[in-house]
């Protein structure tokens, strides 16, 4: 009996939340927010999707999928196959912006990575923090072409240094450091300075502070500003097109080739696919690596 | 200023030279540390004995955890005559190199490490093997009744825990000094008292020098051989317990003491240690327990506790001497145990706490209590 009544009273409560949320029109923006949700996720995966399709088919400068193959990718790999001359000129020509990229990037990385476990674990703590930090997050907001301009008005034409390595290293640090100082901040502002006193307290130096307490509880901050560092300076190209002394890295081999019509503009396609999937691969393993670890030890405990 | 510091400094290295051989283990001499224009420290010096539980007890911003931190060496003072830690000079020694740990209020675990990696940390890093590291964790942890917690994760423990475990980790170099910093601050009640009785029950079986800061007069109470009070930066009284309870120096102490009748008025009258005070025409006698000497026609304060108070009349038959307040009956307070009555007296409103409920509360016209119950103490030097 008084669990009828319950029931009543819970079914009525029930029944009369949707009855409200009618009223105020709630079903149909949740629709919309929904179809708008995915039309959005379309349209950035969509284009990735084409590509990777086209990939795959024969024709593809045509725009249309079909008749399957790999050829693109055999003639990248091994400039074998019909047009063996000339895919191979394009496969050795892609090889050294991808390596040159590559160098770039894992630079841009470590140079990131040491700059924010530098700057990230004090800036919570000084005193004029909020400018300070205004300060770091400048470059996110100067248009890139502006400050790659910039950089080189004032390194090319004020300093009259020669553009070369150093220079493309230098601008992508510059546009990567933000992002990478950003991901440092997200652990770092809750790292308890309280542990530091402890290991002091129980006889740890300064050098073992840092490696045994610091880089331990900041490692996920510390990968996420290398990989930052690594994937922004790999994908760069306002900055590098004005700070390059005739290199060439990957994005401006691509923008390059995009852009003419000739026979290898179909490697294009391979290429990009393959350079997409290393970057998914790369993520997934840079966020188990980094985040990865308590999840596994937590299991081992359990288990234990 | 420095010619007298520098003479004071002198005097007691004599003083340190001569009790070392008594087991003094810590000596901390005028210390000094300002926070910008705040003087946390204004020119304290400590020592403690071998194997003492010696306790900085104040209210926030005393500068008891200050001082706790300056002789752990985390904090650097502003100026320090010198500090010696088990018959060695400390004065300069950075955190890393002194013998002492703390055992932290929030607990300072080490979050990305196991319980038994947090335990083995001190010993890691003076380069202890590893399977003598493990027996000394285990053996720590068995000390802390916490068997069998070697691999797990910090995050999984209690607070309880937590606190058994920065008391292993701190144990575990076996320092000449453990220092705790309200350890039991974050710990509800009945925790707390639990945790008490085993702090006191450890520090009696390792006799290991105890150095505990606490805001709580309870907990000082309960666990100190020795207690500092400190006020604003200085030391206001030090001596066991039992003389900070009964014969408090001043009337702040009375307070923090919670003493809850405290009646100021001024000196009358010195017969050797007892002193007569009159407040509000009401003439009172109790011994002095106050700094500087009393001086007759000087302002004082008589402290009484309310359980200490009896209603009613003297006892005439009486050989000791007793004070005698006429009073109207106030408010009565329901405390469970016993009851809280106001007394309605010239001097003021007064606390009696009553045990026996029988009492019928409205014929009460006065109260009494032993001279000797009260104290009379200093006004507190602003």
């Amino acid at each position: 009996m008084t669990a009828l009544a319950e029931r009543g009273r819970i079914d009525g409560a029930v029944a009369r939340k949707p009855a409200r949320s009618q009223l105020i029109g709630e079903r149909w923006p949740t629709w919309g927010s929904v179809f708008i949700g995915y039309f959005v996720l379309a349209i950035i995966y969509f284009p990735i999707l084409w590509l990777m399709i086209l990939s795959i088919s024969a024709e593809p400068l045509t725009g249309f999928p079909g008749d399957w193959t790999l050829r693109w990718y055999d003639d990248m790999l091994y400039g074998t196959g019909q047009r063996e001359g000339e895919a191979y000129a394009v496969a050795g020509r892609v090889m050294e912006p991808l390596l040159l990229s590559l160098k770039i990037a894992a630079i841009t990385a470590a140079l990131c990575i040491v700059a924010s476990l530098v700057v990230g674990p004090i800036l919570p703590r000084v005193r004029f923090r909020g400018p300070m930090l205004l300060g770091f997050l400048m470059p996110l907001m100067v248009p890139g072409i502006v400050a790659s301009v910039s950089l080189f008005l004032f390194y090319r034409l004020g300093l009259h240094l020669k553009m070369g390595e150093w220079s493309l290293g230098l601008a992508h640090f510059i546009w990567a450091f933000p992002f990478a100082l950003l991901a440092m901040l997200v652990v770092s502002s809750r790292f308890d300075e309280r542990l530091l006193d402890a290991a002091a307290d129980l006889g740890a130096s300064r050098w073992e502070r840092f490696w045994q307490i610091q880089v331990p509880i900041l490692k996920p901050g510390i990968f996420a500003a290398g990989f930052f560092g690594f994937l922004l300076s790999f994908n760069e190209l306002p900055f590098s097109i004005f700070m390059r002394a005739g290199d060439i890295t990957l994005p401006i081999y691509l923008w390059i080739q995009s852009g003419a019509h000739n026979s290898s503009v179909p490697l294009i396609f391979a290429l990009s696919t393959l350079i997409t999937i290393a970057s998914i691969v790369l993520t997934f393993i840079a966020i188990r690596v980094a985040f990865g670890e308590p999840r596994a030890a937590k299991l081992k405990a359990k288990k234990a | 200023m420095n010619v007298a510091a520098n003479s004071e400094g002198a005097s007691s290295v004599d003083r340190g030279a001569a009790s070392s051989g008594d087991g003094q283990i810590l000596e901390v001499v005028n210390a000094i540390h300002r926070f910008g224009d705040v003087t946390a420290l204004d020119n304290v010096s400590i020592a403690a004995r071998r194997g003492e539980f010696l306790t900085l007890l104040g209210e926030s911003g005393s500068g008891k955890t200050t001082l706790l931190r300056i002789v752990a060496g985390l904090e650097r003072p502003t100026s320090i005559g010198r500090i010696t830690i088990d018959g060695a000079d400390a004065t300069f020694l950075p955190a890393n190199k002194r013998n002492t740990t703390t055992v932290f209020q929030h607990y300072a675990l080490f979050p990305h490490m196991s319980v038994g990696e947090n335990i083995e940390y001190g010993l890691r890093v003076r380069r202890i093997s590893k399977e003598e590291r493990k027996k000394r964790a285990e053996q720590a942890l068995e000390l802390m009744r916490l068997s069998g917690l070697y691999d797990r994760r910090v995050h999984q423990l209690s607070g309880g825990q937590k606190q058994r475990v920065a008391l292993a980790r701190a144990l575990v170099t076996e320092p000449a000094i453990l220092l705790l910093d309200e350890p039991l601050g974050a710990l509800d009640e009945k925790l707390r008292i639990d945790m008490q009785v085993e702090l006191k029950e450890l520090h009696e079986r390792l006799g290991l020098t105890f150095i505990y800061v606490t805001h709580s007069q309870e907990e000082a109470l309960t666990m100190s051989d020795r207690i500092i009070l400190m006020r604003r930066g200085r030391i206001v009284q030090e001596g066991p317990p039992a003389e900070i309870f009964d014969r408090p120096a001043t009337r702040f102490v009375a307070e923090f003491m919670n003493v809850e009748n405290l009646i100021e008025g001024s000196i009358r009258g010195v017969d050797r240690d007892q002193v007569t005070i009159e407040c509000a025409g009401q003439v009172m006698t109790g011994p002095w327990t106050g700094r500087s000497r009393p001086e007759v026609g000087a302002k004082a304060c008589l402290v009484i506790r309310a359980e200490r108070l009896k209603l009613g009349a003297p006892p005439t038959s009486s050989s000791e001497p007793v004070n005698h307040v006429p009073c109207r009956t106030g408010a009565t307070i329901y405390k469970g145990k016993y009851l809280d009555q106001m007394l309605e007296c010239p001097a003021g409103p007064i606390k009696a706490r009553i045990w026996d409920r029988a009492m019928p509360v409205e014929q009460i016209i006065g109260f009494w209590w032993r001279a000797a119950d009260s104290a009379v103490t200093s006004l507190d030097a602003e």
